[in-house]
This record gives C-alpha cells, sequence and structure tokens, in this order.
C-alpha cells in the first residue's frame, strides 16, 4: 500500500503520458493493498500464522548471503565462495567438517572447470593471488 | 512447413546436440532433487547462454524443462516427496508401488509417459504455433495491448490462491518494469539519479533472486544434515505382465490431450495437468477403487498429464510473445538476450531457429527414453545421499556467478539477494511470483501498445475498443477478472 502511494506520488513529476501509466499503476497497487490489509484486519481473529518455520536458520541463511555478497569482490570470488561452502553449513548446524570440505573443494573445482576454464566468464579477482604475485 | 527440413538440419549438428543430451541430463537430475526446479535452473542457465548460439541455448532449455518434468517423478516414487509441483499426483500410485517392491516399473512407466507426453505436446506446438501466427499477422498495437493484459489477468488470477494478490502480485511486476529510460518519451523514471537504473532492472537478475533464493533459503531452515540412505533408494526390478503396456496406451492419449489444452491456456501448469489427467484416469477406470493403491496408469496419467504441458506452454510464447507460465517467459527472455523478438514476425524473420526450438522440444522428449531409464534413475537417485545443508551455498555460489556474469557488477548481486528476500516472504504471504516476472516482460510491451494505439487514434481512448479482435479481448479479460468474484459470491451465498 505505501509502496503504491510512493509510486503515484513520484510518478506525479514525470510529464505526459510517461507519468501517467506508473501513477496509474502506483494508484491500483494501492487499491489492491488496502483491499488485502482490510481483509486481513477482518480476520484477525482467527488463529496467528507462523510465517517463518526456523527464524534463527533463516536469519543465518541471510547473513550468510549477505557476508558472501560484501567479500565476493574484495577476496576473490573463489576465496569468498570457499568460505561460504565451509562457514554457512556450519553456521547451519553441520558438524562434519570434512565431508563439507571434500565437496566444497569438488564443486568448486568444478564451478572454475566451467566458468573459468570452459566459458572464460571473468570473475572478480583472487586477493590471494593478487597479494602473493606482489600487488596490482 | 518447409522451414522444419532446414530446422531439423540446423538442430541435428554437434553443438544444439550435446547441448539436448546434457541439460535433459541435468534436468532430470535437477528434477530428482528436492528444492530444486526447473524454474530455478533455467533461470540459472540463461546468464550463461548469452554468448552461445541461439539453438544451443534453447535446446538446453528445452533439455532442463522436459528433463526436469520427469526427474520430479523420481523422488515421487521412491520417497512421497514431489521433485516438482508437477510430479505431486504422480506420489498418489507411485510411492505405493514402491511399498509394493515395484519402485523400478513405477519409474519405467513414469520415463516412457513423460516421454509419450512430451512428444505429444512437441507435436501440437510445432503445428498450432505456426497458424495461431499467422492470425497474429492481423494484429495492431490496440490489440497487443489486450493480449499483454489479458496474459497478465489470467496469469494473476490464476496463479495462486488469492486473484487480489495474483492482480497486485503483476502490478507490482508491471511497476518495475517502468523502471528506466522511457523509450517513447526519453524520461528516465525510478532511478534515483543512479547511472546503472538508466536500462531499468536486469529481468533475469531479478529472475534469478526471485526464483532461485526463496527455496535455498527454505533448504537452509530445514537444514538436513544426513540426506538418504542407500537401502531408501534400492530398485528391484519387475517385469511388466502380457499387454500391460498395451493398457497404458488410452491414458497415455487421454492424458496428452488434457496436458495440452492446460499448456496452452495462460496461467495454468503442469501440475494442473498432473491433476486433471490423474482425474480422468480414475474416473474412466473400472477398478477406481484401485488408484492411490499402486495402479500404475495413475502413475502414466499424471506423468503424461505434466509433460504434455511442456511444449504446449511455448505456443502462446512463440505466436503471440506472450507467456502463460514462468518456464514461457524464461524461454521468452531467451529469445530476447539473443536479439530475437517472439511474436508472429519470429515466423517470418528467423523460421529456422523457431523451428528448431520446436525440434530440440520433440528431440528431448524423445532422449528422456534413453537417458531416463531405471538404470540412470539409479545414478541420479544417489544424489539425494548428499545432505541438503551442502546444496545450499552450492546454489548460492551457482546464483551470483550467474548474475555476476551478465553485467559484471556487483550491484547485481545486491539486486538479485534483495529480489531473492522480498520473493521469500512474499510466498510467505501467498503472494504468487510468477505475475511479477510476466509483468516486467509484459509491462513495457503493454505501455508501448496503448501509447502507440492513442498515437494512431490522436488520443481517442475508442481506438482501444472498436477493433472487433481488440473488443474480444477486453471481454475475455473482463471475464477474467470477473469470474473469481463472482465465484465467490455464489459460494458466500451457498453458506
Amino acid at each position: 500500500m505505501a509502496l503504491g502511494i510512493a509510486t503515484a506520488w513520484g510518478a506525479s513529476f514525470y510529464q505526459g503520458a510517461g507519468g501517467t501509466y506508473p501513477m496509474v499503476l502506483g494508484l491500483l497497487l494501492t487499491l489492491l493493498g488496502t483491499t488485502v490489509a482490510l481483509r486481513a484486519l477482518r480476520a484477525q481473529d482467527s488463529i496467528e500464522r507462523v510465517l517463518v518455520d526456523a527464524p534463527k536458520k533463516l536469519w543465518t541463511g541471510i547473513a550468510a548471503g549477505v557476508l558472501y555478497i560484501a567479500l565476493v569482490v574484495p577476496l576473490g570470488f573463489y576465496t569468498a565462495s570457499l568460505l561460504l561452502m565451509l562457514a554457512m553449513p556450519y553456521a547451519l548446524g553441520f558438524r562434519r567438517f570434512t565431508y563439507a570440505l571434500i565437496v566444497s573443494v569438488i564443486f568448486i573445482a568444478i564451478v572454475y572447470a566451467v566458468f573459468s576454464f570452459l566459458l572464460e566468464k571473468p570473475l572478480p579477482r583472487e586477493a590471494v593471488v593478487i597479494l602473493l604475485s606482489g600487488g596490482g | 512447413m518447409d522451414f522444419y527440413i532446414d530446422a531439423l538440419a540446423a538442430v541435428l549438428t554437434l553443438g544444439p546436440l550435446l547441448a539436448m543430451i546434457g541439460a535433459t541430463i541435468l534436468g532430470v537430475f535437477i528434477g530428482a532433487l528436492p528444492g530444486l526446479n526447473p524454474v530455478m535452473a533455467i533461470a540459472l542457465l540463461l546468464p550463461l547462454t548469452y554468448s552461445m548460439d541461439p539453438l544451443v541455448a534453447l535446446g538446453m532449455v528445452a533439455g532442463i524443462y522436459n528433463g526436469s518434468m520427469y526427474g520430479g517423478a523420481i523422488p515421487s516414487i521412491l520417497l512421497r516427496i514431489p521433485g516438482t509441483p508437477a510430479s505431486i499426483a504422480t506420489t498418489f500410485d507411485g510411492f505405493p508401488m514402491t511399498e509394493k517392491g515395484e519402485a523400478s516399473k513405477a519409474l519405467k512407466v513414469a520415463c516412457w509417459s513423460s516421454a509419450i507426453g512430451g512428444i505429444a505436446s512437441a507435436i501440437a506446438l510445432m503445428t498450432v504455433g505456426p497458424l495461431l501466427a499467422k492470425v497474429t499477422l492481423l494484429f495492431g498495437p490496440a490489440e497487443y495491448f489486450w493480449i499483454a493484459v489479458f496474459g497478465m489477468a489470467s496469469v494473476g488470477v490464476m496463479v495462486g490462491s488469492d486473484p487480489v494478490k495474483g492482480v497486485m502480485s503483476a502490478t507490482l511486476g508491471l511497476l518495475i518494469g517502468t523502471m528506466g529510460i522511457d523509450s517513447l518519451s526519453g524520461q528516465a523514471r525510478f532511478t534515483f539519479g543512479q547511472t546503472w537504473l538508466l536500462g531499468g532492472l536486469d529481468l533475469i537478475v531479478v529472475l534469478v533472486g526471485l526464483y532461485a533464493l526463496p527455496p535455498v533459503l527454505q533448504l537452509a531452515e530445514k537444514s538436513d544434515f544426513k540426506g538418504l540412505s542407500a537401502a531408501a533408494l534400492k530398485l528391484q526390478a519387475i517385469p511388466f505382465k502380457s499387454g500391460e503396456i498395451r493398457s497404458f496406451i488410452p491414458t497415455w492419449i487421454r492424458s496428452s490431450g488434457i496436458g495440452i489444452a492446460v499448456g496452452i491456456l495462460p496461467g495454468a501448469g503442469g501440475n494442473i495437468a498432473a491433476f486433471l489427467s490423474y482425474n480422468a484416469a480414475k474416473n474412466t477406470a473400472r477398478d477406481q477403487d484401485s488408484f492411490g493403491k499402486g495402479n500404475p496408469k495413475g502413475v502414466a496419467a499424471a506423468e503424461t498429464g505434466n509433460n504434455a504441458d511442456n511444449a504446449a506452454s511455448m505456443i502462446p510464447v512463440l505466436a503471440l510473445g506472450i507467456p502463460g507460465n514462468v518456464v514461457a517467459a524464461l524461454v521468452l527472455s531467451a529469445l530476447v538476450i539473443h536479439g530475437l523478438q517472439p511474436g508472429p514476425q519470429l515466423f517470418h524473420q528467423n523460421p529456422v531457429l523457431v523451428g528448431g526450438f520446436m525440434m530440440e522440444m520433440l528431440l528431448t522428449s524423445i532422449l528422456i527414453i534413453f537417458l531416463g531409464g531405471a538404470l540412470a534413475t539409479r545414478v541420479f537417485a544417489q544424489f539425494q545421499r548428499l545432505p541438503g545443508v551442502l546444496l545450499v551455498p552450492s546454489i548460492m555460489i551457482l546464483m551470483c556467478v550467474g548474475v555476476y556474469v551478465i553485467n559484471g557488477r556487483p550491484i547485481d548481486l545486491w539486486v538479485m539477494f534483495a529480489a531473492g528476500v522480498a520473493g521469500y516472504f512474499l510466498e510467505k504471504v501467498n503472494v504468487p511470483l510468477a505475475p511479477i516476472i510476466l509483468g516486467m516482460i509484459l509491462g513495457p510491451m503493454a505501455e508501448q501498445s496503448v501509447r502507440r494505439a492513442l498515437l494512431i487514434s490522436r488520443g481517442d481512448p475508442s481506438e482501444l475498443l472498436t477493433r472487433p479482435i481488440s473488443a474480444t479481448l477486453a471481454i475475455a479479460t473482463l471475464l477474467v477478472l470477473i469470474w473469481p468474484i463472482a465465484k465467490s459470491i455464489r459460494k458466500s451465498r451457498a453458506a
């Protein structure tokens, strides 16, 4: 509902038909959002629903994803990926470290073979390699 | 129809052939792993196809789609865990067959039925698609506007359990589609002063986030540490009785017809096709009581139905440029990535390509017989011994690499992740995600068509309703939107 109002308000600054279309959509979104909100308010007496089954694990997963994306560029793609492969299952409660390490190494090797070797896709450079080669 | 011969020659070259074989195997594997689905796999694959030959890229899409629809039957039969939503109906008789020690037989029936459904569907695509494309040559901007609105309204209303939330989701997609420079006026909309937003949000980036991240987060929530035991995956060969295979023929024909009809309709998917086919098989059977207790015809009906939906769902996307489901939307994206505009002109400008894709849908269906048999199933089933918790970071890494290689921009990773987290919570409150993607794809087409139609008519809005085809489409759209309201009124009166 708030998104719809914000969009319609934002679109009011655009001139001509280029502004009318998003404004109509914003108003429609507001209307639909209000309908859903009103219905939810009316049905409030019903049993409370659990939105997330395992909130701790969900937020662990989200936090690991955020950290991974933040580290991909400074650390390099493969270093950050290896860290994610090892740290994320551990954070979720998986304690078979050797098993995780073997799967991680095999998986990273496959990703390297496909993306860097076969398809030659440019990925964020490895900080370790840059450091070892003396910078730049 | 001559272009099919040229298309077949183009498809039977090394690149497309290897792509089809590899992708069909990958598709079966993806379908066999609960938590992974064809939409996620194709979404992850698309960014990698930018530099590929279009027939190789589309061959991979066809292989993954057909392969995974069969692959979903493997855990449905062995473990009563549907590998994909379309294979829920397969569990009804598939798992009871496993309990009776007939898992190998059930897998064979599923494999052949999937292939037959896929072949029938591809033939329907090859015959109906070009005919429909010819009709659409009569369309102008007003008709295209209504087709886009009709497609979105149907998908918004039919996908998910709540039509209001479905339409809201489509509206959200339409709004996301307005971001960037307006192609008609040159005005920058919702860019917040960011240059990277001038081109709008990349469809594939949003799509990968929306479709791949929510199942990954669900896998993280489940945190399976063990995987499956080898004993749970043991198969025993059981021969067919004499005449048993022949008795499947009526089921295969009926379910193929149902699957094709459902596939053409926007909004309906493989799961609906499988349920309808299963119910039809049960209702027409003499031994109705045996259904749900391990009747192989139940497996045959469900698997034929869900695979017959596949190629048929490509008919509206190739002929009209209107995707009826998310996989069709992904195919549309794949075509757009390669600079091709789906719709009637596609058949005239790129007949070998469009014919080639249809051939690839047919050939990958045939490949299932050779690549998806019981032997391959044994191998694929072994992947289910991998703890689910290790799949979580693996898929996240594939998502990131796929998104990063599109533009080489780290910001895309954040957009993808934000879209994925939003998608997770939207799904939790029963807001379907498919209409968002369709809104993003069809939004610019709808906007440009309506503004062009108004420019042609010098601002007269009646132009949108006075032409016979556009008026028919407008009425059809109205009916689609009114139908759920009428249904709920009737329900409340009955109560």
